[in-house]
């Protein structure tokens, strides 16, 4: 147990543990809120703004014998500190006695305020921090009435300087308490804000090119204590009172974050509720109080003017006709049973558990039971089902004596806040081992870095035990192995799975909190998927065996797979659900189906921590789209299947009974909260930001096999074959987070960002074919359309391997590790 | 007796004025802080008063306005500052006509002026729009939007001296 010390706030004893920080300790355990701007409980205190000054004294000891003196009463002396103190600079210790609420203190603080305000300006009625302002409510609350500075005096600055194309900082609104500057350098590890001149005339800028460079930008507009920092995209949306907050959950990436969509009526869009901004919601075990930039400002895709809003049928003249749900259902069940049971189903991520429990039901009925997940790129869910990382893990409380080993995965791309926590980790002093094949940004923060040949990953990590960062893995108290699949095929990653889980079971770091698997899965429900039964193996024996009738859900199918058109051109009928109207549904469709995306229904995605979390409906439906689920169970009961499901939670029920993984899940459990420290998204705004609290559930997490004490046998890890490239380049796909999928393109804002379609080429390779940087080249692979990418040389790629990253155009990237030939393209 | 001095009031009263108004040909004159109709001010140059903080909204008892808000830029000008109202509305027949938008404007922008003649025959048209509520542009002054040099509106709320 942690050791405790016993202090005194204004005259009550408590005992807290010891090492706190007093304004944390004061907060959590006396519920005195002691007021602060600079000082931020995610980051290390800096005592800048004088907020936070409190009487402080320690209890009187005698120095021979060490007995507590007494005064005349009979009460223990305190030495009383001749000064205010800061409290956010303070740690508690034994016998330390503070006064919050004395006249000098609440002076102190309105002195300190007047001070604040002397050259701030007067905007609050158009400020977007209006109404959730620490600045605004510390005034109210402890500031002086008037001002006793001169108005003349006060200073003139820009209002409107854009740090990059995200955020806009107003020069006057600022105080300098560089809580952003310290969250980018601190927390986020880009240091891309600085301070710049000195005194009256000092600015925050930006010292990146582009401007803000960093994917956690948004973050500094919630922790900024005034509204000097304010986002392009929710830039005069709405006042803080007027909006409506749902809880969510990010459905772009596995980490799950939890959201809350900040909803409000809107003229343009009809009349009907629309997201006004994303905002962070509370959970500390998944996302703390952060989100990245594209959570944050990806939710323009959910009423982007693709979306599909009625359903379609494809008349023999080959276009698509708008029918009712009636008709079109009929449809897709006449096709259907013309098929019996030559059917199978391709479920893309992004579908929630409920949509995927009512897919899968209605192939059962009809004596199915391909079930593929889609991209077929990641195998390894199993591996962590059964040595996953533990229940109760929290990647924010690693530190010193544990180790951290990240393969095979560019995590600034495919996980942002796993990289940003694992980065924190790094930081307490946990050990950081990084291995890919090419140097990602997750070197800058590893203690040590390991590049291994394309396709090798298997051999480096089966090599690890000869290597001299064996011992920092084995004998770390947890140790985290995160393992992604890039530059490998699906078996590849099956092995990479199976040989990380087997380290783990080697040193013992398995079915224990804070250690053991986690698998860098495509897309928010990848877990999902794997519980329910799709897997990417079935996928692969789709593309292999092409059924009579596919049904694809929420799956970009000719965006992400360029040789997709040439297998499904062997499908007979394709029935497909989705959001959007472009793509799929346009093109090869037979029955198109509207579906809600994840703002417009309730619903359950399993994040990559195994995380079972609950999102709410924000917004009204587009269209006439239904809900997935319900959209399948009405097709089941035209097939006979039994009466279609009234809700989400009702499906919920139904899996918790079938599924073992979900045994004791309901709707009711997810939405369970409790209190989490720090205690943020109180009134007390300026504490921890505008991050919201969790009032949606914090979710429940799967035990994975090992949690329950099942003895997990060893996996298979025969490594794989490195590709033959017969005078061929390997190409390897890898992820940006910023791309040009259906689901991200809407978001207008972030899109100066996206690059453009691009390619990294080895520079001996680029000598070899006469390419130089910046040129046009041509990317040929078989039964697949060329890409034609600019081509990048500035080392990002080992010899002999092309990194090309997915979604960067419309023309598909291969989905998997392949070989192709590089040629330099005419103009 | 008695009955003399009644008829002498009842004729004495036939001869004088009517008190009566002959409504609506002829309109009384109203009280200078009659609350009618809102009216949303223009400056002299024509730029609107309104900035669409919303702030009347929050203060409106019966919930009857609605403000969305959009940013100014220098060649589209509405207000001065960044902000402006992009839409406007309110809903009269749910307005009480208490005056707390106007107290709770930090530019004086909505005022309840003395237009008094409301009356729909659907519900749709009992809210008025921008459009019906803003003043016309003021003589030398231009319309919304405008195209302005750069730097000269940056202040949204006028400057307020130190309190005499």
């Amino acid at each position: 147990m942690t050791n405790t010390v016993r202090i005194i706030i204004n005259d009550q004893t408590y005992d807290v543990p010891a090492g706190m920080n007093l304004v944390d300790a004061a907060k959590w355990y006396a519920n005195d809120d002691i007021p602060v701007f600079c000082y931020h409980p995610k980051m290390e205190p800096v005592g800048m703004c004088r907020m936070c000054l409190v009487e402080m004294g320690t209890i009187e000891k005698d120095r021979a014998t060490g007995q507590v003196v007494l005064d005349e009463n009979g009460q223990s002396k305190v030495r009383w500190m001749p000064k205010l103190q800061t409290a956010c600079t303070t740690t508690v210790s034994d016998g330390l006695v503070i006064r919050t609420q004395t006249q000098q203190v609440q002076d102190a603080r309105q002195n300190v305020v007047e001070f604040l305000l002397t050259s701030h300006p007067l905007d609050c009625p158009i400020c977007d921090k209006g109404g959730e302002c620490p600045l605004q409510n510390l005034t109210m609350e402890h500031g002086p009435g008037v001002s006793r500075m001169a108005f003349s005096d006060k200073m003139r600055l820009d209002k409107h300087v854009p740090l990059g194309d995200l955020i806009f900082l107003d020069e006057e609104r600022c105080i300098q308490c560089a809580r952003c500057v310290r969250f980018q350098d601190e927390v986020v590890g880009d240091d891309v804000l600085a301070f710049h001149e000195r005194g009256r005339s000092l600015q925050i800028i930006t010292n990146s090119e582009p401007g803000f460079d960093t994917y956690f930008s948004g973050n500094t507009t919630d922790i900024c204590p005034v509204g000097a920092l304010t986002t392009a995209d929710f830039r005069f949306g709405a006042r803080p009172w007027e909006l409506t907050e749902v809880p969510s959950i990010c459905p772009h990436c596995p980490v799950g974050c939890n959201i809350s969509l900040s909803t409000r009526l809107d003229r343009d869009f009809g009349g009907k509720t629309l997201i006004k901004r994303v905002m962070p919601r509370q959970n500390e075990q998944v996302n703390e109080i952060w989100i990245c930039d594209k959570g944050r400002f990806g939710h323009h895709f959910s009423r982007s003017e693709d979306r599909l809003e009625d359903p379609l049928v494809r008349e023999r003249s080959g276009r698509l006709f708008a029918k009712s749900w009636t008709d079109a259902l009929a449809a897709a069940a006449e096709a259907l049973k013309a098929a019996g049971s030559d059917v199978a189903a391709i479920a893309g991520s992004g579908m929630s558990n409920e949509d995927l429990w009512a897919l899968r039901q209605l192939l059962a009925g009809l004596g199915s039971r391909r079930l593929g997940a889609w991209p077929p790129t990641h195998a390894g869910a199993e591996v962590v089902a059964q040595v996953g990382v533990g229940q109760g893990t929290n990647l924010g409380q690693l530190g010193r004596g544990d180790a951290v080993l990240v393969i095979a995965s560019d995590l600034e791309e495919e996980a942002p806040i796993w990289r940003l926590r694992l980065k924190q980790a790094a930081d307490r002093g946990a050990f950081l081992l990084v291995m890919n094949a090419r140097p990602t940004r997750m070197d800058d923060f590893a203690a040590q870095t390991i590049h291994y040949e394309t396709g090798e990953a298997v051999q480096a990590l089966l090599a690890l035990k000869d290597s001299d960062a064996w011992k920092q893995l084995a004998e770390a108290h947890n140790l985290v192995i995160v393992a992604g699949a890039e530059g490998l095929s699906l078996d590849g990653s099956r092995a990479l799975a199976g040989a990380a889980a087997n380290i783990l079971l080697e040193t013992e770091h398995v079915g224990k909190p804070n250690s053991g698997l986690l698998a860098v899965l495509p897309g928010a429900n990848a877990m999902g998927l794997h519980y329910l039964g799709f897997t990417p193996a079935a996928t692969l024996d789709i593309m292999q065996n092409p059924p009579k009738v596919l049904i694809v859900t929420q799956a970009d199918l000719l965006l992400d797979d360029p040789t997709a058109a040439h297998w499904l051109a062997k499908v007979e009928t394709i029935i497909s659900l989705d959001l959007f109207a472009s793509g799929l549904t346009q093109q090869l469709a037979a029955v198109a189906l509207p579906i809600q995306s994840f703002a417009e229904r309730d619903g359950s995605y399993v994040n990559g921590e195994r995380r079972v979390q609950r999102f709410y409906t924000a917004q009204g439906p587009m269209g006439q789209a239904l809900p997935a689920w319900q959209a399948l169970s009405r097709l089941g009961e035209q097939l006979g299947q039994g009466t279609a499901k009234l809700s989400a939670a009702a499906v919920m029920v139904e899996i918790a009974q079938n599924v073992p993984a979900f045994a004791g899940v309901s709707f009711k459990e997810l939405a369970k909260v409790e209190r989490q420290y720090p205690d943020v998204g109180g009134k007390d705004l300026y504490y921890g930001g505008t991050a919201y609290r969790n009032r949606g559930g914090l979710g429940i997490q799967i035990p994975t096999a090992a949690d329950q004490g099942q003895t997990v046998a060893r996996f298979e890890a025969a490594a794989d074959e490195p590709p033959k490239t017969r005078g061929k380049l390997v190409i390897v796909p890898s992820v940006r987070l910023y791309n040009r999928e259906r689901t991200f393109r809407p978001s207008a804002l972030v899109h100066a960002r996206v690059p453009e379609a691009y390619a990294e080429i080895n520079s001996a390779d680029a000598k070899k074919l006469g390419i130089q940087d910046g040129d046009t080249v041509e990317i040929a692979i078989q039964n697949a359309p060329a890409l034609r990418v600019r081509a990048h040389v500035n080392g990002g790629a080992p010899k002999g391997t092309v990194i090309v990253p997915r979604h960067l155009s419309d023309t598909a990237a291969p989905l998997a590790v392949t070989v192709g030939e590089v040629s330099k393209a005419e103009g | 007796m008695n009955v003399i001095r009644g008829f002498a009031t009842t004729f004495k009263h036939l001869l004088e004025e009517p008190v009566t108004y002959q409504y609506p040909e002829q309109i009384r004159p109203f009280a200078e802080r009659y609350k009618g109709r809102h009216e949303l001010k223009r400056y002299d140059n024509g730029l609107e008063k309104c900035i669409g903080c919303s702030l009347c909204a929050a203060a409106c008892p019966a919930d009857a306005i609605w403000v969305e808000a959009a940013e100014n830029t220098d060649e589209a000008r509405y207000s001065p500052g960044e902000r402006y109202a992009k839409t406007y509305e309110i809903n009269m027949l749910r307005c009480i006509f208490c005056g707390y938008c106007e107290d709770a404007c930090p530019t004086e922008a909505i005022v309840l002026g003395h237009e008094h003649r409301l009356s729909f025959t659907n519900r749709k048209d009992a809210i008025f729009t921008k459009d019906m509520l803003i003043d016309p542009v003021p003589e030398g002054g231009q319309a919304t939007p405008q195209k302005v040099e750069p730097g000269v509106f940056t202040r949204a709320i006028p400057d307020m001296e130190d309190p005499k």
